[in-house]
Protein backbone atom coordinates (compact mmCIF):
# COMPACT_ATOMS: atom_id res chain seq x y z
CA UNK A 1 0.00 0.00 0.00
CA UNK A 2 1.14 3.86 -0.56
CA UNK A 3 -0.11 7.07 0.32
CA UNK A 4 -1.08 8.58 -2.93
CA UNK A 5 -2.00 12.04 -1.25
CA UNK A 6 -2.06 13.67 2.38
CA UNK A 7 -3.84 16.57 3.26
CA UNK A 8 -3.44 18.49 6.49
CA UNK A 9 -4.83 21.34 7.95
CA UNK A 10 -3.52 23.04 11.41
CA UNK A 11 -1.16 20.47 12.13
CA UNK A 12 1.59 21.15 14.60
CA UNK A 13 3.72 23.45 11.81
CA UNK A 14 1.76 23.50 8.86
CA UNK A 15 -1.34 25.19 8.20
CA UNK A 16 -2.23 24.16 4.93
CA UNK A 17 -0.62 21.52 3.10
CA UNK A 18 -1.58 19.27 0.25
CA UNK A 19 1.29 17.05 -1.63
CA UNK A 20 1.31 13.91 -3.50
CA UNK A 21 3.49 11.06 -3.20
CA UNK A 22 4.73 7.84 -5.56
CA UNK A 23 5.35 4.66 -4.62
CA UNK A 24 8.97 4.95 -4.23
CA UNK A 25 11.30 6.49 -1.96
CA UNK A 26 10.53 10.15 -0.89
CA UNK A 27 13.34 11.96 0.89
CA UNK A 28 12.14 15.39 3.19
CA UNK A 29 15.00 17.61 2.84
CA UNK A 30 15.47 20.71 5.23
CA UNK A 31 17.69 22.40 7.95
CA UNK A 32 15.65 21.24 11.52
CA UNK A 33 12.83 22.16 13.08
CA UNK A 34 11.49 23.32 9.60
CA UNK A 35 8.49 20.37 9.97
CA UNK A 36 10.45 17.10 8.50
CA UNK A 37 9.60 15.21 11.57
CA UNK A 38 6.29 16.71 11.73
CA UNK A 39 5.33 15.20 8.56
CA UNK A 40 6.31 11.73 8.93
CA UNK A 41 4.53 12.12 12.92
CA UNK A 42 1.35 13.28 10.56
CA UNK A 43 1.76 9.89 8.16
CA UNK A 44 1.80 7.93 11.48
CA UNK A 45 -0.81 9.09 13.26
CA UNK A 46 -3.21 8.93 9.99
CA UNK A 47 -2.76 5.01 10.68
CA UNK A 48 -2.55 4.54 14.22
CA UNK A 49 -4.62 7.65 15.67
CA UNK A 50 -1.85 8.25 18.15
CA UNK A 51 1.59 9.90 18.05
CA UNK A 52 4.44 7.90 18.71
CA UNK A 53 6.10 10.85 20.19
CA UNK A 54 3.64 12.70 22.86
CA UNK A 55 0.59 10.94 25.09
CA UNK A 56 -1.47 14.34 24.51
CA UNK A 57 -3.51 14.69 21.42
CA UNK A 58 -3.76 18.27 21.94
CA UNK A 59 0.06 18.91 21.29
CA UNK A 60 -0.97 17.83 17.62
CA UNK A 61 -3.11 20.98 17.21
CA UNK A 62 -1.44 24.28 15.46
CA UNK A 63 -0.89 26.50 18.26
CA UNK A 64 -4.32 28.88 18.87
CA UNK A 65 -6.14 26.43 16.85
CA UNK A 66 -9.41 24.70 17.64
CA UNK A 67 -8.83 21.02 15.58
CA UNK A 68 -6.18 19.24 13.29
CA UNK A 69 -7.21 17.37 10.55
CA UNK A 70 -5.11 14.65 8.51
CA UNK A 71 -6.82 13.43 5.58
CA UNK A 72 -4.85 10.79 3.60
CA UNK A 73 -5.56 8.69 0.11
CA UNK A 74 -4.27 4.70 0.52
CA UNK A 75 -3.59 3.44 -2.56
CA UNK A 76 -4.30 -0.86 -1.79
CA UNK A 77 -4.28 -3.74 -3.53
CA UNK A 78 -8.00 -3.16 -4.62
CA UNK A 79 -8.51 0.75 -5.20
CA UNK A 80 -7.96 3.61 -2.96
CA UNK A 81 -9.14 4.10 0.66
CA UNK A 82 -9.41 7.77 1.57
CA UNK A 83 -8.90 8.07 5.06
CA UNK A 84 -9.39 11.12 7.73
CA UNK A 85 -8.42 11.84 11.50
CA UNK A 86 -9.30 15.11 13.22
CA UNK A 87 -8.16 15.62 16.54
CA UNK A 88 -9.98 18.35 18.77
CA UNK A 89 -8.91 19.48 21.79
CA UNK A 90 -12.34 17.60 22.99
CA UNK A 91 -11.26 14.59 21.02
CA UNK A 92 -10.48 12.44 18.05
CA UNK A 93 -12.88 11.24 15.23
CA UNK A 94 -11.95 9.18 12.44
CA UNK A 95 -13.62 8.52 9.39
CA UNK A 96 -12.42 5.42 6.78
CA UNK A 97 -14.10 5.47 3.54
CA UNK A 98 -15.95 8.62 4.39
CA UNK A 99 -17.55 6.20 7.19
CA UNK A 100 -17.19 7.32 10.83
CA UNK A 101 -15.18 4.64 12.93
CA UNK A 102 -17.04 4.83 16.08
CA UNK A 103 -14.15 2.64 17.70
CA UNK A 104 -11.03 3.82 17.13
CA UNK A 105 -10.03 -0.05 16.89
CA UNK A 106 -12.28 -0.21 14.03
CA UNK A 107 -10.21 2.38 12.92
CA UNK A 108 -6.24 1.09 12.95
CA UNK A 109 -5.26 -1.24 10.57
CA UNK A 110 -6.38 0.03 7.50
CA UNK A 111 -3.27 1.48 6.83
CA UNK A 112 -0.23 0.04 7.98
CA UNK A 113 3.05 2.06 8.52
CA UNK A 114 6.35 0.98 10.25
CA UNK A 115 8.51 3.81 11.90
CA UNK A 116 11.78 3.67 12.62
CA UNK A 117 13.16 6.77 14.41
CA UNK A 118 16.28 7.20 16.31
CA UNK A 119 14.33 6.43 19.62
CA UNK A 120 13.68 2.74 18.34
CA UNK A 121 17.63 2.02 18.11
CA UNK A 122 17.02 2.38 21.74
CA UNK A 123 14.61 -0.90 21.85
CA UNK A 124 17.19 -3.25 23.13
CA UNK A 125 18.51 -1.42 25.52
CA UNK A 126 16.06 0.86 26.98
CA UNK A 127 13.54 0.23 29.28
CA UNK A 128 10.69 -2.68 29.36
CA UNK A 129 8.27 -0.14 28.77
CA UNK A 130 9.37 0.54 25.19
CA UNK A 131 9.78 -2.75 24.00
CA UNK A 132 6.23 -3.44 25.43
CA UNK A 133 4.94 -0.58 23.72
CA UNK A 134 6.85 -1.94 20.24
CA UNK A 135 5.32 -5.12 20.60
CA UNK A 136 1.73 -3.97 21.77
CA UNK A 137 1.57 -1.54 18.72
CA UNK A 138 2.86 -4.16 16.04
CA UNK A 139 0.19 -6.51 17.04
CA UNK A 140 -2.76 -4.27 17.44
CA UNK A 141 -2.07 -3.11 13.58
CA UNK A 142 -2.62 -6.98 12.62
CA UNK A 143 -5.13 -7.84 15.53
CA UNK A 144 -8.40 -5.59 16.16
CA UNK A 145 -8.79 -8.33 18.83
CA UNK A 146 -5.73 -7.60 20.62
CA UNK A 147 -5.96 -3.83 20.76
CA UNK A 148 -9.53 -4.59 22.23
CA UNK A 149 -7.68 -6.96 24.79
CA UNK A 150 -5.00 -4.58 25.60
CA UNK A 151 -7.87 -1.82 26.03
CA UNK A 152 -10.00 -4.05 28.84
CA UNK A 153 -6.74 -5.19 30.27
CA UNK A 154 -6.03 -1.82 31.20
CA UNK A 155 -9.33 -0.74 32.25
CA UNK A 156 -9.24 -4.28 34.58
CA UNK A 157 -5.71 -3.47 35.96
CA UNK A 158 -7.16 0.07 36.74
CA UNK A 159 -10.08 -1.57 38.58
CA UNK A 160 -8.05 -3.91 40.40
CA UNK A 161 -5.66 -1.23 41.52
CA UNK A 162 -8.31 1.11 42.81
CA UNK A 163 -9.79 -2.15 44.75
CA UNK A 164 -6.17 -3.17 46.20
CA UNK A 165 -5.58 0.36 47.44
CA UNK A 166 -9.11 0.43 49.41
CA UNK A 167 -7.68 -3.00 50.89
CA UNK A 168 -4.78 -1.73 51.71
CA UNK A 169 -5.98 1.84 53.26
CA UNK A 170 -8.63 -0.74 55.20
CA UNK A 171 -11.66 1.20 53.61
CA UNK A 172 -13.33 -2.08 52.66
CA UNK A 173 -12.32 -5.64 53.33
CA UNK A 174 -14.28 -7.83 51.38
CA UNK A 175 -11.66 -9.84 49.13
CA UNK A 176 -14.56 -11.76 47.16
CA UNK A 177 -14.43 -8.43 45.25
CA UNK A 178 -10.42 -9.13 44.75
CA UNK A 179 -10.93 -12.48 43.66
CA UNK A 180 -13.62 -11.80 40.96
CA UNK A 181 -11.25 -9.00 39.84
CA UNK A 182 -8.34 -11.42 39.72
CA UNK A 183 -9.97 -13.66 37.37
CA UNK A 184 -11.27 -11.26 34.66
CA UNK A 185 -7.41 -10.14 35.40
CA UNK A 186 -5.71 -13.53 34.73
CA UNK A 187 -8.88 -14.05 31.83
CA UNK A 188 -7.88 -11.26 29.89
CA UNK A 189 -4.00 -11.03 31.01
CA UNK A 190 -3.47 -14.81 29.20
CA UNK A 191 -4.61 -13.77 26.32
CA UNK A 192 -2.31 -11.31 25.86
CA UNK A 193 0.39 -13.53 26.90
CA UNK A 194 -0.53 -15.98 24.02
CA UNK A 195 -0.63 -13.78 21.36
CA UNK A 196 2.64 -12.12 22.07
CA UNK A 197 4.00 -16.04 22.21
CA UNK A 198 2.92 -16.36 18.89
CA UNK A 199 3.74 -13.25 17.13
CA UNK A 200 7.05 -12.96 19.03
CA UNK A 201 7.81 -17.13 17.29
CA UNK A 202 6.42 -14.98 13.88
CA UNK A 203 8.80 -11.77 14.22
CA UNK A 204 11.46 -14.42 14.87
CA UNK A 205 11.33 -16.27 12.03
CA UNK A 206 11.20 -13.40 9.37
CA UNK A 207 13.77 -11.40 11.61
CA UNK A 208 16.47 -14.01 11.84
CA UNK A 209 17.78 -14.33 7.80
CA UNK A 210 17.74 -10.76 8.21
CA UNK A 211 19.88 -10.13 11.07
CA UNK A 212 22.13 -13.00 9.48
CA UNK A 213 22.13 -10.82 6.41
CA UNK A 214 22.81 -7.81 8.07
CA UNK A 215 26.12 -9.26 10.25
CA UNK A 216 27.27 -11.10 7.26
CA UNK A 217 26.30 -14.43 8.71
CA UNK A 218 27.99 -14.79 11.83
CA UNK A 219 25.08 -13.68 13.99
CA UNK A 220 22.25 -15.54 15.13
CA UNK A 221 19.09 -13.76 16.74
CA UNK A 222 16.69 -15.23 19.88
CA UNK A 223 14.28 -13.30 20.96
CA UNK A 224 12.52 -14.77 24.02
CA UNK A 225 9.22 -13.34 25.90
CA UNK A 226 10.32 -12.67 29.75
CA UNK A 227 7.03 -13.19 31.45
CA UNK A 228 6.88 -11.63 35.13
CA UNK A 229 4.47 -14.75 36.05
CA UNK A 230 6.36 -18.41 35.03
CA UNK A 231 4.11 -19.19 32.20
CA UNK A 232 5.30 -21.04 29.00
CA UNK A 233 5.00 -20.63 25.59
CA UNK A 234 3.60 -24.60 25.54
CA UNK A 235 1.43 -24.37 28.17
CA UNK A 236 -2.57 -24.44 27.24
CA UNK A 237 -4.29 -21.66 28.21
CA UNK A 238 -6.06 -23.65 31.00
CA UNK A 239 -2.66 -24.48 32.32
CA UNK A 240 -1.50 -20.88 32.39
CA UNK A 241 -4.64 -19.83 34.08
CA UNK A 242 -3.63 -21.93 36.74
CA UNK A 243 0.01 -20.72 37.09
CA UNK A 244 -1.73 -17.23 37.49
CA UNK A 245 -3.79 -17.93 39.84
CA UNK A 246 -1.28 -19.68 42.14
CA UNK A 247 0.82 -16.79 41.81
CA UNK A 248 -2.12 -14.66 42.46
CA UNK A 249 -3.10 -16.39 45.71
CA UNK A 250 0.15 -16.93 47.03
CA UNK A 251 0.95 -12.85 46.81
CA UNK A 252 -1.92 -11.76 47.84
CA UNK A 253 -1.20 -10.16 51.10
CA UNK A 254 1.65 -8.66 49.87
CA UNK A 255 -0.20 -7.20 47.04
CA UNK A 256 -2.47 -5.63 49.53
CA UNK A 257 0.32 -4.34 51.48
CA UNK A 258 1.67 -2.91 48.42
CA UNK A 259 -1.88 -1.71 47.49
CA UNK A 260 -1.08 -2.77 43.50
CA UNK A 261 -0.88 -5.30 41.22
CA UNK A 262 2.33 -6.34 40.82
CA UNK A 263 2.63 -9.03 37.73
CA UNK A 264 1.01 -9.60 34.02
CA UNK A 265 1.97 -8.69 30.91
CA UNK A 266 1.87 -4.49 31.98
CA UNK A 267 5.53 -6.22 33.99
CA UNK A 268 6.59 -8.33 31.46
CA UNK A 269 9.18 -7.91 29.09
CA UNK A 270 11.26 -9.09 25.89
CA UNK A 271 14.97 -10.22 25.37
CA UNK A 272 17.09 -10.10 22.66
CA UNK A 273 19.77 -13.20 22.53
CA UNK A 274 22.71 -12.46 19.82
CA UNK A 275 24.82 -16.05 19.54
CA UNK A 276 23.26 -17.03 22.55
CA UNK A 277 24.61 -13.82 24.64
CA UNK A 278 22.24 -11.49 25.81
CA UNK A 279 22.25 -8.21 23.81
CA UNK A 280 21.22 -5.46 26.33
CA UNK A 281 24.25 -6.87 28.55
CA UNK A 282 26.83 -8.07 26.63
CA UNK A 283 25.58 -6.78 23.09
CA UNK A 284 28.21 -4.00 21.38
CA UNK A 285 26.80 -0.54 20.36
CA UNK A 286 27.14 -2.19 16.87
CA UNK A 287 25.11 -5.46 17.60
CA UNK A 288 21.98 -3.84 19.27
CA UNK A 289 21.98 -1.39 16.53
CA UNK A 290 21.44 -4.66 14.31
CA UNK A 291 19.22 -6.16 16.36
CA UNK A 292 16.96 -2.77 16.44
CA UNK A 293 17.03 -2.76 12.43
CA UNK A 294 16.40 -6.55 12.07
CA UNK A 295 13.29 -6.19 14.01
CA UNK A 296 12.10 -3.08 12.29
CA UNK A 297 12.72 -5.19 8.76
CA UNK A 298 11.30 -8.65 10.13
CA UNK A 299 8.16 -6.51 11.20
CA UNK A 300 8.07 -5.12 7.26
CA UNK A 301 7.65 -8.73 5.88
CA UNK A 302 5.68 -9.81 8.79
CA UNK A 303 2.64 -7.67 7.70
CA UNK A 304 3.14 -8.38 4.22
CA UNK A 305 2.86 -12.04 5.23
CA UNK A 306 0.01 -11.46 7.82
CA UNK A 307 -2.44 -8.72 5.76
CA UNK A 308 -0.51 -9.26 1.45
CA UNK A 309 0.69 -6.00 1.21
CA UNK A 310 3.47 -4.32 2.53
CA UNK A 311 3.29 -1.39 5.03
CA UNK A 312 4.55 2.41 4.66
CA UNK A 313 8.06 2.87 5.78
CA UNK A 314 8.56 6.26 7.48
CA UNK A 315 12.95 6.19 8.39
CA UNK A 316 12.88 9.46 10.42
CA UNK A 317 16.34 10.04 10.66
CA UNK A 318 18.20 7.45 10.98
CA UNK A 319 19.82 6.93 8.28
CA UNK A 320 22.92 8.72 9.49
CA UNK A 321 22.43 7.00 12.49
CA UNK A 322 23.40 3.99 10.80
CA UNK A 323 27.24 3.35 9.30
CA UNK A 324 26.94 2.38 5.29
CA UNK A 325 26.67 -1.25 5.29
CA UNK A 326 23.80 -1.21 7.50
CA UNK A 327 22.12 1.79 5.48
CA UNK A 328 22.74 -0.20 2.07
CA UNK A 329 21.30 -3.25 3.85
CA UNK A 330 18.21 -1.62 4.67
CA UNK A 331 17.57 0.26 1.52
CA UNK A 332 18.26 -3.18 -0.53
CA UNK A 333 15.44 -4.40 1.42
CA UNK A 334 13.26 -1.90 0.48
CA UNK A 335 13.80 -1.00 -3.09
CA UNK A 336 11.01 -1.19 -5.00
CA UNK A 337 8.08 -2.67 -3.13
CA UNK A 338 8.04 -0.37 0.00
CA UNK A 339 6.72 3.11 0.15
CA UNK A 340 9.42 4.79 2.30
CA UNK A 341 9.65 8.04 3.74
CA UNK A 342 13.21 9.29 4.75
CA UNK A 343 14.07 12.44 6.49
CA UNK A 344 17.13 14.07 6.43
CA UNK A 345 19.31 17.41 6.68
CA UNK A 346 21.33 16.75 3.24
CA UNK A 347 21.51 13.93 0.67
CA UNK A 348 25.34 14.21 1.07
CA UNK A 349 26.75 11.48 3.15
CA UNK A 350 23.91 8.89 1.87
CA UNK A 351 24.89 7.44 -1.68
CA UNK A 352 23.10 4.66 -2.94
CA UNK A 353 20.93 3.64 -6.27
CA UNK A 354 17.58 3.96 -4.56
CA UNK A 355 17.96 7.19 -3.07
CA UNK A 356 18.93 8.46 -6.74
CA UNK A 357 16.30 7.11 -7.46
CA UNK A 358 14.01 8.76 -4.98
CA UNK A 359 11.80 11.75 -5.65
CA UNK A 360 12.88 14.40 -3.04
CA UNK A 361 11.33 17.25 -1.57
CA UNK A 362 12.37 20.49 0.24
CA UNK A 363 10.84 21.24 3.68
CA UNK A 364 10.98 24.61 5.01
CA UNK A 365 8.95 26.30 7.93
CA UNK A 366 5.69 24.18 7.12
CA UNK A 367 6.01 24.56 3.33
CA UNK A 368 6.86 21.77 1.03
CA UNK A 369 8.68 21.88 -2.45
CA UNK A 370 8.97 19.45 -4.97
CA UNK A 371 12.99 18.91 -5.77
CA UNK A 372 13.31 18.43 -10.11
CA UNK B 1 -26.82 40.31 26.79
CA UNK B 2 -29.27 40.29 29.56
CA UNK B 3 -32.15 38.18 30.22
CA UNK B 4 -35.21 38.78 32.70
CA UNK B 5 -34.78 37.22 35.75
CA UNK B 6 -38.29 34.08 35.20
CA UNK B 7 -36.58 33.23 31.77
CA UNK B 8 -32.64 32.97 32.65
CA UNK B 9 -33.84 30.58 35.63
CA UNK B 10 -35.47 28.31 33.32
CA UNK B 11 -32.88 28.36 31.42
CA UNK B 12 -30.52 27.57 33.89
CA UNK B 13 -33.44 24.79 34.73
CA UNK B 14 -33.05 23.41 31.47
CA UNK B 15 -29.71 23.03 31.40
CA UNK B 16 -29.45 20.66 34.34
CA UNK B 17 -31.20 18.37 32.09
CA UNK B 18 -28.54 15.64 30.48
CA UNK B 19 -27.55 16.75 26.94
CA UNK B 20 -28.84 20.01 26.98
CA UNK B 21 -26.77 22.96 26.62
CA UNK B 22 -27.12 26.88 26.97
CA UNK B 23 -28.27 27.69 23.41
CA UNK B 24 -30.92 24.41 23.76
CA UNK B 25 -31.80 25.37 26.61
CA UNK B 26 -32.67 29.24 25.69
CA UNK B 27 -34.62 27.88 22.61
CA UNK B 28 -36.89 25.54 24.58
CA UNK B 29 -37.21 28.69 27.58
CA UNK B 30 -38.42 30.89 25.05
CA UNK B 31 -40.83 28.01 23.44
CA UNK B 32 -42.24 27.79 26.98
CA UNK B 33 -42.82 31.69 27.03
CA UNK B 34 -44.88 30.79 23.33
CA UNK B 35 -47.02 28.01 25.00
CA UNK B 36 -50.37 28.45 26.50
CA UNK B 37 -50.80 28.41 30.05
CA UNK B 38 -52.73 25.41 30.40
CA UNK B 39 -50.27 23.10 28.29
CA UNK B 40 -47.43 24.80 30.52
CA UNK B 41 -49.57 24.18 33.74
CA UNK B 42 -49.99 20.34 32.43
CA UNK B 43 -46.06 19.83 32.14
CA UNK B 44 -44.98 21.25 35.24
CA UNK B 45 -47.39 19.30 37.10
CA UNK B 46 -46.24 15.91 35.28
CA UNK B 47 -42.57 16.94 35.98
CA UNK B 48 -43.70 17.34 40.07
CA UNK B 49 -46.06 14.12 40.07
CA UNK B 50 -43.50 11.95 37.95
CA UNK B 51 -40.97 13.16 40.95
CA UNK B 52 -43.51 12.89 43.83
CA UNK B 53 -45.78 10.01 42.77
CA UNK B 54 -42.67 8.04 41.41
CA UNK B 55 -40.26 5.83 44.15
CA UNK B 56 -38.15 2.56 43.73
CA UNK B 57 -40.20 -0.45 44.44
CA UNK B 58 -39.30 -1.93 48.08
CA UNK B 59 -39.04 -5.51 46.43
CA UNK B 60 -37.32 -4.92 43.57
CA UNK B 61 -35.91 -1.48 42.99
CA UNK B 62 -37.58 -0.60 39.46
CA UNK B 63 -39.43 2.96 39.48
CA UNK B 64 -43.39 2.50 40.20
CA UNK B 65 -46.09 4.68 41.60
CA UNK B 66 -47.34 1.91 43.60
CA UNK B 67 -45.74 -0.38 46.29
CA UNK B 68 -44.30 -3.10 45.54
CA UNK B 69 -44.69 -2.08 42.06
CA UNK B 70 -46.98 -3.94 39.88
CA UNK B 71 -44.53 -6.09 38.57
CA UNK B 72 -43.71 -7.63 41.98
CA UNK B 73 -47.76 -7.62 42.61
CA UNK B 74 -48.41 -9.53 39.54
CA UNK B 75 -49.75 -13.00 40.64
CA UNK B 76 -49.53 -14.80 37.37
CA UNK B 77 -45.97 -13.80 36.93
CA UNK B 78 -43.08 -16.77 37.51
CA UNK B 79 -41.78 -16.51 41.36
CA UNK B 80 -38.98 -19.10 41.14
CA UNK B 81 -36.90 -16.72 38.80
CA UNK B 82 -35.54 -13.36 38.54
CA UNK B 83 -33.41 -11.74 36.37
CA UNK B 84 -31.45 -9.17 37.64
CA UNK B 85 -30.24 -5.96 35.92
CA UNK B 86 -28.70 -3.07 36.20
CA UNK B 87 -31.16 -0.28 35.45
CA UNK B 88 -34.93 0.60 35.54
CA UNK B 89 -34.29 1.24 31.56
CA UNK B 90 -33.44 -2.21 31.01
CA UNK B 91 -36.85 -3.53 32.89
CA UNK B 92 -38.52 -1.78 29.94
CA UNK B 93 -36.48 -3.12 27.39
CA UNK B 94 -36.63 -6.61 28.48
CA UNK B 95 -40.62 -6.14 28.93
CA UNK B 96 -40.87 -4.67 25.61
CA UNK B 97 -39.39 -8.51 24.55
CA UNK B 98 -42.69 -10.23 26.20
CA UNK B 99 -40.91 -13.10 26.45
CA UNK B 100 -39.69 -12.86 30.25
CA UNK B 101 -42.48 -13.79 32.58
CA UNK B 102 -40.08 -13.76 36.11
CA UNK B 103 -39.78 -11.15 38.14
CA UNK B 104 -36.71 -8.24 38.34
CA UNK B 105 -34.25 -7.31 40.43
CA UNK B 106 -32.51 -3.44 39.62
CA UNK B 107 -29.28 -2.89 40.90
CA UNK B 108 -29.12 0.66 39.91
CA UNK B 109 -25.28 -0.08 39.19
CA UNK B 110 -22.32 -1.82 38.63
CA UNK B 111 -19.57 -2.68 40.96
CA UNK B 112 -16.45 0.01 39.98
CA UNK B 113 -13.79 0.29 42.35
CA UNK B 114 -12.56 3.02 40.06
CA UNK B 115 -15.17 5.35 40.92
CA UNK B 116 -15.69 4.09 44.73
CA UNK B 117 -19.13 1.66 44.10
CA UNK B 118 -18.42 -1.34 45.78
CA UNK B 119 -21.33 -3.99 46.64
CA UNK B 120 -22.91 -2.30 49.31
CA UNK B 121 -23.52 0.61 46.52
CA UNK B 122 -25.63 -0.82 44.69
CA UNK B 123 -28.82 -3.25 45.46
CA UNK B 124 -27.42 -6.14 46.42
CA UNK B 125 -27.83 -6.90 49.94
CA UNK B 126 -31.91 -6.58 49.09
CA UNK B 127 -31.50 -8.68 46.30
CA UNK B 128 -29.62 -11.95 49.10
CA UNK B 129 -32.62 -10.83 51.13
CA UNK B 130 -34.89 -11.79 48.68
CA UNK B 131 -33.30 -14.86 48.17
CA UNK B 132 -33.23 -16.19 51.34
CA UNK B 133 -37.01 -17.61 51.27
CA UNK B 134 -36.85 -20.89 48.98
CA UNK B 135 -38.96 -20.13 45.93
CA UNK B 136 -36.49 -19.13 43.96
CA UNK B 137 -34.55 -21.50 41.91
CA UNK B 138 -32.78 -19.39 39.02
CA UNK B 139 -31.45 -15.89 39.10
CA UNK B 140 -30.53 -14.48 35.55
CA UNK B 141 -27.56 -11.85 35.49
CA UNK B 142 -28.40 -9.69 33.12
CA UNK B 143 -26.03 -6.99 33.90
CA UNK B 144 -24.35 -5.03 30.88
CA UNK B 145 -21.79 -6.98 28.57
CA UNK B 146 -18.68 -4.82 29.75
CA UNK B 147 -16.01 -4.86 32.53
CA UNK B 148 -18.00 -3.40 35.49
CA UNK B 149 -21.21 -5.29 34.55
CA UNK B 150 -18.99 -8.39 34.04
CA UNK B 151 -17.64 -8.22 37.23
CA UNK B 152 -20.67 -7.61 39.30
CA UNK B 153 -22.55 -10.61 37.81
CA UNK B 154 -19.70 -13.08 38.92
CA UNK B 155 -19.64 -11.40 41.92
CA UNK B 156 -23.27 -11.87 42.96
CA UNK B 157 -22.77 -15.62 41.67
CA UNK B 158 -20.09 -15.85 43.90
CA UNK B 159 -22.10 -14.87 46.95
CA UNK B 160 -25.06 -17.06 45.60
CA UNK B 161 -22.82 -20.50 45.01
CA UNK B 162 -23.37 -21.52 48.63
CA UNK B 163 -27.38 -21.40 48.58
CA UNK B 164 -27.15 -23.75 45.74
CA UNK B 165 -29.75 -21.58 43.53
CA UNK B 166 -28.79 -21.54 39.88
CA UNK B 167 -27.40 -18.64 38.49
CA UNK B 168 -26.96 -17.66 34.80
CA UNK B 169 -25.69 -15.48 32.24
CA UNK B 170 -27.22 -13.71 29.37
CA UNK B 171 -25.03 -14.60 26.09
CA UNK B 172 -23.56 -12.00 24.13
CA UNK B 173 -21.87 -12.39 20.82
CA UNK B 174 -24.21 -11.06 17.24
CA UNK B 175 -27.42 -9.12 16.83
CA UNK B 176 -30.18 -11.41 15.25
CA UNK B 177 -31.16 -10.50 11.80
CA UNK B 178 -27.58 -9.01 11.41
CA UNK B 179 -25.51 -9.86 9.02
CA UNK B 180 -22.36 -11.93 9.87
CA UNK B 181 -20.16 -9.29 7.22
CA UNK B 182 -21.07 -6.75 9.16
CA UNK B 183 -19.97 -7.68 12.83
CA UNK B 184 -17.08 -6.01 13.87
CA UNK B 185 -13.85 -8.49 15.11
CA UNK B 186 -14.61 -8.24 18.56
CA UNK B 187 -18.42 -9.25 18.28
CA UNK B 188 -17.48 -11.79 16.10
CA UNK B 189 -14.30 -13.52 18.72
CA UNK B 190 -16.74 -13.35 21.12
CA UNK B 191 -19.50 -15.39 19.34
CA UNK B 192 -16.97 -17.93 18.38
CA UNK B 193 -15.75 -18.03 22.18
CA UNK B 194 -19.79 -18.57 23.00
CA UNK B 195 -20.49 -21.07 20.30
CA UNK B 196 -22.86 -24.05 21.27
CA UNK B 197 -22.96 -27.55 19.93
CA UNK B 198 -25.97 -27.89 17.58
Amino acid sequence: MYIEELHLRNYRNYEELTVSFEDRVNVFIGENAQGKTNLMESIYVLAMAKSHRTSNDKDLIRWDEEYAKIEGRIKKKYGSLPMQLVVSKKGKRAKCNHLEQRKLSQYVGNMNVVMFAPEDLHLVKGSPQVRRRFIDMEIGQVSTVYLHDISQYQKILQQRNHYLKQLQTRKVKDETMLEILTEQFIQTAVKIISKRFEFLRLLEKWALPIHSGISRGIETLKIQYKPSVDVSEEQELSKMIEVYEEKFNKLRKKEIERGTTLFGPHRDDLVFFVNERDVQTFGSQGQQRTTALSLKLAEIELIHAEIGEYPILLLDDVLSELDDYRQSHLLNTIQGKVQTFVTTTSVDGIDHQTLKEASAYQVESGMITKVQ
Amino acid sequence: MHYPEPISKLIDSFMKLPGIGPKTAARLAFFVLSMKEDTVLDFAKALVNAKRNLSFCSVCGHITDQDPCYICEDQRRDRTIICVLQDPKDVIAMEKMKEFNGLYHVLHGAISPMDGIGPEDINIPDLLKRLQDETVQEVIMATNPNIEGEATAMYISRLLKPSGIRVTRIAHGLPVGGDLEYADEVTLSKAIEGRREV
